[in-house]
């Protein structure tokens, strides 16, 4: 604990963030635009599948994976790249079946295309999976929300949004009249621990 | 609901669809376009068409100096550069149907106007067959005027390459591409006249076996008219090359077909920039298919080094020939994979015009790459006599192509832009790329 909660519960406890239940994806769904409309920036929709058009219904940008993607290929390239061209011109020079060591100018470049390839997609594919955990802030072994019985449900058929206190806009009197005039129902308090 | 559209702007069958009442863009003059419109154009590029195609052909007649195997070459990559359009083509109309596509429902109409034009690549293609049959050793199929015993490898495969069975699968292949071109043809219109969803489950039928029919047919007609103007050489993936550059080209054409209707202000929101997306996604997808199954190809016969396989790259690696070779990596592959990998090209309608135009010349230089060595033994120091050698190619694959495209705006002016009936027209009219 760093700095003090900006706002705490009846109980003492920091507070997470104010939730809402909807009983529908459309109802979430313009409830989510609203939201976004508001100018809210930490707050996520819960749902128990996807629903197209949410992320921008929520207002959130394009995710900067592929360039994250794209830089981790180039490097496998040129990696994958140079590794054999120093193991065969510099490192262990053999003759194979009279071709020559290759290198783009000599020729022979072409027995490095397939590695190149390989490992360029390699650490492409690391990017991907890592980059995509970094970026939602993956693995984590908590979240206030779990403690709640009720948002268990929104694995099965419950729609939930939940406006976190770390927001700059956030004033609790004003999110629960925002959560309520989008539609939300059982609004409730989530304690941070 | 007013029923403002009539049959007569919107075509037969318009009042009745179902989508133009449900959809405002569906609207008549948003998706026809008034007979007669670019009738300059297709008339003039008709003209043109023909006239290359006849001068290049007549030129060997006059002049000495003109051979007929390289006028019937040249005239031979416009000829397949057209073919392949078509059966590129022809491949997307049953894939659409075949996985019940719902995106692409508004697209489809194209692609089935360039499938039917199959018979002018065919027809096409017939000329410079029947102009080597003619001419024999002299035309562009060296093996038709050798005999028996002359070379060993010819008389090996003489079984399948000899000129009898050579012209009978000329006429299967066009048998076959002639029906399913017709059949996706006919029964898209016969969905626009009835309505009604017993056409879509029709064609879907016929794409199954007719996939596969698509399939043989176009890997042997590869054989043939490719790879067969080398006759010693063996390529077992020859039909996948020559498939995967026509899959390339046809959504090349297909794209900026519809990127000129939405420039003319038709199929405005028929056609999004969500399907533009998706077909800049299958022209990236194509072109590096066409990267791996080409770099593959020579890949593994640079490796196995074995003589009559390696003769074939060997004469395209020196000469000057490189410089095509190279042309090719570089402009058919890394230059479009660089463009197209980009998500705000592909929802850019004016530059995929822009990349439709260039991969449409590199699907002809790369033709021309599997054609124009064969004519002269030697390096292209003796394969360009004199100030003879470009008018013939230039005007040969401009002959072909501009006959081609004049045909094919007269096609789409003729008939409503989309399907009108077709059932999953709401599906692609709401289409909407989520990622």
């Amino acid at each position: 604990m760093n700095a003090p909660a900006r706002f705490v519960t009846e109980k003492g406890q920091p507070l997470y963030g104010i939730t809402a239940e909807f009983a529908t994806p459309a109802a979430v769904y313009h409830a989510a635009e609203t939201i976004r409309d508001a100018g809210y920036r930490a707050w996520d929709v819960y749902a128990p599948f996807p629903i197209h058009g949410i992320d921008e219904a929520m207002g959130i940008k394009r995710t900067k994976l592929p360039l994250i993607v794209g830089a981790a290929a180039a490097v496998g390239v040129l990696l994958g790249y140079l590794l054999q061209w120093w193991g065969s011109n510099v490192g262990y020079q053999t003759v194979v079946q009279g071709k020559p060591f290759g290198s783009v100018t000599e020729g022979g470049w072409e027995s490095f295309v397939p590695i190149t390839f390989e490992v360029g997609v390699l650490l492409g594919s690391f990017a991907t999976l890592i980059g995509m955990l970094a970026l939602n802030g993956l693995p984590r072994h908590h979240h206030p929300l779990m403690k709640k019985d009720r948002f268990l449900r929104t694995s099965d058929d419950l729609f939930m949004i939940c406006i976190e206190s770390k927001d700059e806009k956030f004033d609790p009197d004003r999110v629960k009249e925002l959560l309520k005039s989008a539609g939300g129902t059982n609004l409730d308090l989530v304690e941070d621990k | 609901m007013t029923q403002v559209a009539s049959d007569a702007a919107g075509g037969p069958g318009f009042a009745r669809s179902p989508w133009a009442a449900r959809f405002p863009a569906m609207r008549a003059e948003n998706i026809s376009l008034p007979a007669g419109a670019g009738g300059a154009l297709s008339g003039g590029l008709v003209l043109v068409g023909l006239g290359a195609s006849v001068a290049t052909l007549v030129m060997p007649m006059i002049g000495e100096a003109f051979k007929w195997k390289h006028a019937i070459a040249s005239f031979h990559v416009g000829a397949i550069t057209a073919l392949t359009m078509s059966l590129g083509a022809l491949f997307f109309c049953m894939v659409f149907h075949l996985v019940n596509a719902g995106w692409s429902v508004t697209v489809r109409r194209q692609f089935e106007n360039v499938a039917s034009l199959v018979w002018v690549g065919l027809a096409l293609v017939t000329v410079s067959v029947m102009l080597s049959v003619w001419k024999g050793g002299e035309g562009l199929w060296s093996w038709m005027g050798m005999e028996r015993g002359e070379n060993y490898l010819l008389d090996k495969k003489s079984a399948y390459l000899n000129t009898p069975f050579f012209l009978l699968r000329l006429a299967i292949y066009a048998v076959v591409w002639l029906m399913l071109a017709g059949l996706m043809n006919f029964f898209s219109r016969k969905g626009d006249a009835e309505g009604g969803t017993e056409a879509a489950a029709r064609a879907r039928l016929v794409s199954a076996p007719g996939m596969l029919a698509f399939a043989l047919t176009v890997a042997f007609a590869g054989f043939d008219w490719l790879k067969s103007i080398d006759f010693g050489f063996f390529s077992t993936m020859w039909g996948v090359y020559f498939f995967a550059g026509s899959a390339f080209v046809s959504v090349a054409t297909v794209t900026m077909i519809l990127a000129f209707l939405r420039r003319s202000g038709r199929l405005e929101g028929v056609v999004t920039v969500e399907h533009f997306h998706d077909l800049g996604k299958l022209m990236f997808a194509f072109c590096v298919f066409w990267a791996y199954i080409a770099f593959f190809q020579y890949f593994l016969i640079w490796y196995a080094n074995i003589p009559e396989e390696t003769a074939y790259y060997i004469h395209r690696k020196q000469g000057g020939w490189e410089n095509l070779t190279t042309l090719l990596m570089i402009g058919h592959f890394v230059v479009p994979f660089l463009i197209l990998i980009q998500r705000g090209v592909k929802r850019n309608p004016t530059l995929l015009i822009a990349m439709a135009f260039w991969l449409i010349f590199m699907q002809v230089m790369d033709i021309f790459w599997m054609v124009r060595p064969a004519v002269y033994a030697g390096a292209p120091a003796d394969a360009v006599p004199g100030a003879t050698a470009l008018p013939l190619d230039v005007l040969g694959i401009l002959g072909p192509v501009a006959l081609f495209f004049g045909l094919l705006i007269r096609k789409v002016v003729s008939s409503p832009l989309v399907p009108l009936h077709d059932p999953r027209m709401g599906e692609a009219l709401t289409h909407k790329n989520y990622v």
